[in-house]
């Protein structure tokens, strides 16, 4: 390989990083939702998704400039996040998992539909702020629309991680995840607890629907399913119920798939993907960073 | 006529599909790999028949039996995994067979067309049914002939003690061991017998539909085939057949009534569906419920 | 019949169980007691291979069995219960018997029909007969999860007993009894001896103990602190402290 096909294989690592902060966002949704109900949320991406293209309707009806598009996005998210809890998990017995599986799966295609209805299958443009900017270092250019979707990650990550670990709400949530009975006894409502926790992983899953819409450019209904996909790969790579496993196994996952996507083209790039999460599953099951709450 | 053949057929299909996920699910592992092996069994099924003209049924035989193979060898990692990893695991196998059969290309040529699968394009001109004379109706008498089997052969393992291993494997691993039961061996062999299921369903699939392709077989269609056991209840059979026939009757039936609705409501349903009765239309209890209405003596070796 | 010999087993840094060594005789009822977190279910779960020694062996009827499975160890002739209860809920009384059964047959392709099938006219009896014993005939198409907890209790018993052991490892049988139960279960556990089944039991209910073993050990912190006749153990001082902490009598 000569000097110019390392650079470019260095260029698209670097890429796929940027765009691996999104992966890692959805990871977190994953993780922290498993981590504390120990259910699965397979709806979680096309909320996501669903947040975004909301924010794009909210955005066509009130006079505010784009970038007001992902603070919209991260809104909606919450709101959907606490709908996906009401009408996923708050009424199911948590003794059926199954159920509450397959009650995610319904609310992923009722949200995939109702998005194909209101756009007629359309995708539609996202705005993409600093797209025309690159910022050159040496023979390396670095997208500015991915750069900032990259910054609002690490922000939102921040920011995320704070709640968990320095408030109260996180303290209880984090009690809620290892021992629901006592602390239930200390006075912890669980409903709140639950319920907070799918309105914050959905605020995270509308930011980075949003940033997914703006590194693409782009949001069409067709993405749910593959960013699902994406998502729990990360999640388990992670490690289930660890945040920071999830932003690394993002990022880790985003550079290898944009590397895979240079070497070997699009049609093969998600084998390979795959095949990260089978050696994963083989060396080390845990995850990266395996909590206790991984033990079922 | 044709219309309600055609969608009698593919309710069989479906209930293949259905049932492979059963069995799986009897034993605790939530799989979302049954579509793989559908698809495998469906190329296979296809290939046989159409670049290797064999006949018919032991094409399907062949196809089954390779399908659980495959499912035998996924069978053993799996066993090392729980919950949502097994969930993530198997929906990586489906889609990694999904890509593999994306990429695959085999064509011969024959006559003057070239058939075989040709990755994205898929796999056409599987046209075994109508080169040999095969009217709708005898299609739909074969498909429900193989669909009865295999419901006969799992309602009798529900009622014999493999049932009761089975679902005490799925119900408390620990206790089954203690109890003497060797998980491995139900584990493995319970995905095994959802694959050889799974792949006779998508070898007959492939001829019915004539024209496969890799989009078909996507985790939609491995959430389907788990969708159908849970929705219908894990206590019985018929509880899958029921959930098919209500999934795919009101899919296809509800575009009259519906029209462009009926995908939506699909989702609510389910949503509906998952809240009012978590353990699925044919649970312990309906079935209890059942049971006193015909006054008929319960499996109890009696 | 069964043989502990150092038996050690490490959680990280925790020493559950250390170097103990332990001998159940054939057709003996030994007992097994210590305080709460002294090992004893952890030599249980050893015992039956849930979980693999650190060091040391467990031997039965003569053989190392430290590689065995836990299902090779119950066709062995091994069974046990559980502290807390662990019923297959959604099978019936009946189903319960039936899935532990058969574990000690032959493996072969003649008995593997059998096995899968459930059994012939006699393996229908033998469960009757069990069923019969635990006073839970009339509940045979309950669903165990909706039996009262002491019926819960005998099935867990009477699934033990089902797979035909040679040694019974009972985990604290009398917990949440009264004492009518008590008094059933001690008749049960005299019987099971007289049919020949040895029995290593670990109990805190130290009338139970007295009553119904040949000999007993005692656990602190994972090592045998004492072993002896119940009254020996009763009149030993370290066995008070390990319970009370002061120099009190037990029992």
């Amino acid at each position: 390989m000569d000097l110019l096909d390392l650079i470019d294989t260095i260029q698209s690592i670097a890429d796929g990083l940027l765009f691996g902060a999104t992966y890692a966002m959805l990871g977190i949704g994953f993780t922290l939702i498993f981590g504390v109900m120990h259910k699965i949320n397979l709806a979680y991406a096309a909320a996501s998704v669903g947040a975004a293209y909301a924010s794009l309707l909210i955005l066509a009806g009130v006079k505010a400039p784009p970038a007001v598009v992902f603070l919209l996005s991260a809104v909606a998210g919450g709101v959907l996040g606490g709908i996906v809890y009401v009408v996923c998990f708050r009424f199911i017995p948590l003794v059926n998992p199954l159920a509450t599986l397959m009650s995610t799966v319904g609310l992923l295609l009722l949200i995939d539909e109702i998005i194909v209805h209101e756009t007629q299958g359309v995708p539609l443009a996202y705005p993409a702020l600093f797209s025309d900017v690159i910022v050159r270092a040496g023979p390396f250019g670095l997208r500015g629309d991915l750069m900032f979707v990259f910054a609002l990650g690490c922000v939102s990550m921040v920011v995320l991680l704070l709640l968990v670990y320095r408030t109260r709400l996180g303290l209880a949530t984090r009690a809620v995840s290892q021992q629901p009975t006592a602390a239930q006894l200390c006075g912890i409502s669980l409903d709140q607890v639950n319920g907070f926790t799918f309105i914050v992983t959905g605020v995270v899953g509308g930011v980075a629907g949003a940033m997914t819409g703006a590194a693409i450019g782009m949001l069409s209904p067709l993405l749910s399913l593959p960013l699902t996909v994406k998502g729990l790969i990360v999640t388990v790579i992670g490690g289930l119920g660890s945040i920071p496993g999830a932003i690394i196994a993002g990022l880790l996952v985003g550079g290898f798939e944009n590397i895979f996507q240079f070497l070997r083209g699009v049609s093969e790039r998600d084998l390979y993907v795959m095949l990260l999460l089978f050696a994963f599953l083989v060396f080390r099951p845990g995850g990266m960073f395996r909590t206790s709450s991984a033990r079922e | 006529m044709d219309f309600y053949l055609g969608l009698a057929q593919i309710i069989g299909i479906h209930t293949l599909l259905g049932l492979s996920a059963y069995c799986v699910l009897l034993t605790g592992q939530v799989s979302l790999a049954q579509a793989g092996f559908f698809a495998i069994g469906a190329y296979v099924a296809g290939m046989l028949t159409v670049l290797a003209e064999w006949p018919l049924i032991p094409a399907l035989l062949a196809a089954a039996v390779i399908a659980g193979a495959i499912a035998c060898a996924v069978g053993f990692p799996a066993l090392r995994l729980r919950g949502l990893m097994l969930v993530v695991a198997t929906i990586a196998f489906g889609e990694s067979v999904r890509l593999f059969f994306f990429n695959f290309d085999y064509q011969i040529t024959r006559g003057n067309i070239r058939v075989g699968p040709l990755g994205g394009e898929g796999f056409r001109q599987i046209r075994y049914f109508p080169e040999h004379g095969w009217s709708t109706l005898e299609v739909l008498l074969f498909v429900w002939m193989v669909v009865t089997l295999v419901m006969a052969a799992l309602w009798w393992m529900d009622r014999s003690r493999a049932g009761a291993v089975l679902r005490a494997v799925g119900e408390d691993e620990v206790a089954a061991q203690s109890t003497g039961i060797n998980i491995t061996a139900v584990k493995v062999s319970a995905m095994t017998v959802g694959g050889v299921i799974a792949g006779a369903g998508g070898g007959i699939f492939a001829h019915y539909t004539t024209h496969i392709e890799h989009v078909q077989f996507g985790v939609v269609l491995a959430t389907f085939a788990i969708a159908y056991p849970i929705l219908g209840g894990l206590s019985n059979v018929f509880g899958t057949l029921l959930a098919v026939l209500f999934v795919q009757g009101f899919l296809i039936e509800g575009l009259r009534f519906l029209g462009d609705w009926r995908n939506l409501l699909f989702g609510a349903l389910i949503l509906l569906a998952m809240n009012l009765r978590p353990r699925g239309l044919l649970d312990a209890g309906a079935i209890a419920a059942l049971r006193r209405l015909s006054y008929r003596k319960d499996a109890t070796g009696a | 019949m069964l043989e502990l010999r150092m038996l050690t087993k490490r959680f990280g840094g925790v020493r559950a169980v250390e170097h103990v060594d332990l001998a159940v005789a054939e057709g003996e009822i030994f007992g097994l007691i210590g305080p709460n977190g002294s090992g004893k279910s952890t030599i249980v779960n050893l015992i039956c291979g849930l979980f693999p020694a650190t060091d040391g062996n467990v031997l039965f009827r003569g053989e190392d069995i430290g590689d065995l499975s836990p299902h090779a160890r119950v066709a062995l002739g091994i069974a046990r219960t559980f502290q807390n209860i662990r019923l297959f809920g959604q099978l019936t009384v009946w189903q319960n018997l039936w899935v532990a059964q058969n574990s000690r047959k032959q493996l072969g392709a003649q008995h593997f029909i059998g096995r899968w099938l459930g059994g012939s006219r006699r393996d229908r009896e033998e469960i009757n007969r069990t069923l019969e014993f635990f006073d839970l005939a009339h509940k045979r198409d309950e669903l165990a999860a909706n039996l009262a907890f002491g019926e819960q209790r005998r099935l867990e018993f009477a699934r033990a007993l089902s797979a035909k052991p040679a040694l019974l490892l009972l985990d604290e049988p009398a917990a949440g009894m009264n004492v009518e139960e008590i008094e059933e279960l001690d008749d049960r556990i005299r019987k099971l001896r007289e049919d020949g089944i040895s029995i290593l039991l670990i109990e805190h209910h130290m009338e139970l103990v007295m009553s119904v073993t040949d000999r007993v050990a005692v656990l602190n912190f994972g090592q045998k602190i004492a072993e002896g006749r119940p009254a020996e153990i009763q009149g030993n001082p370290l066995v008070s402290e390990a319970y009370l902490g002061t120099a009190a009598k037990v029992g």
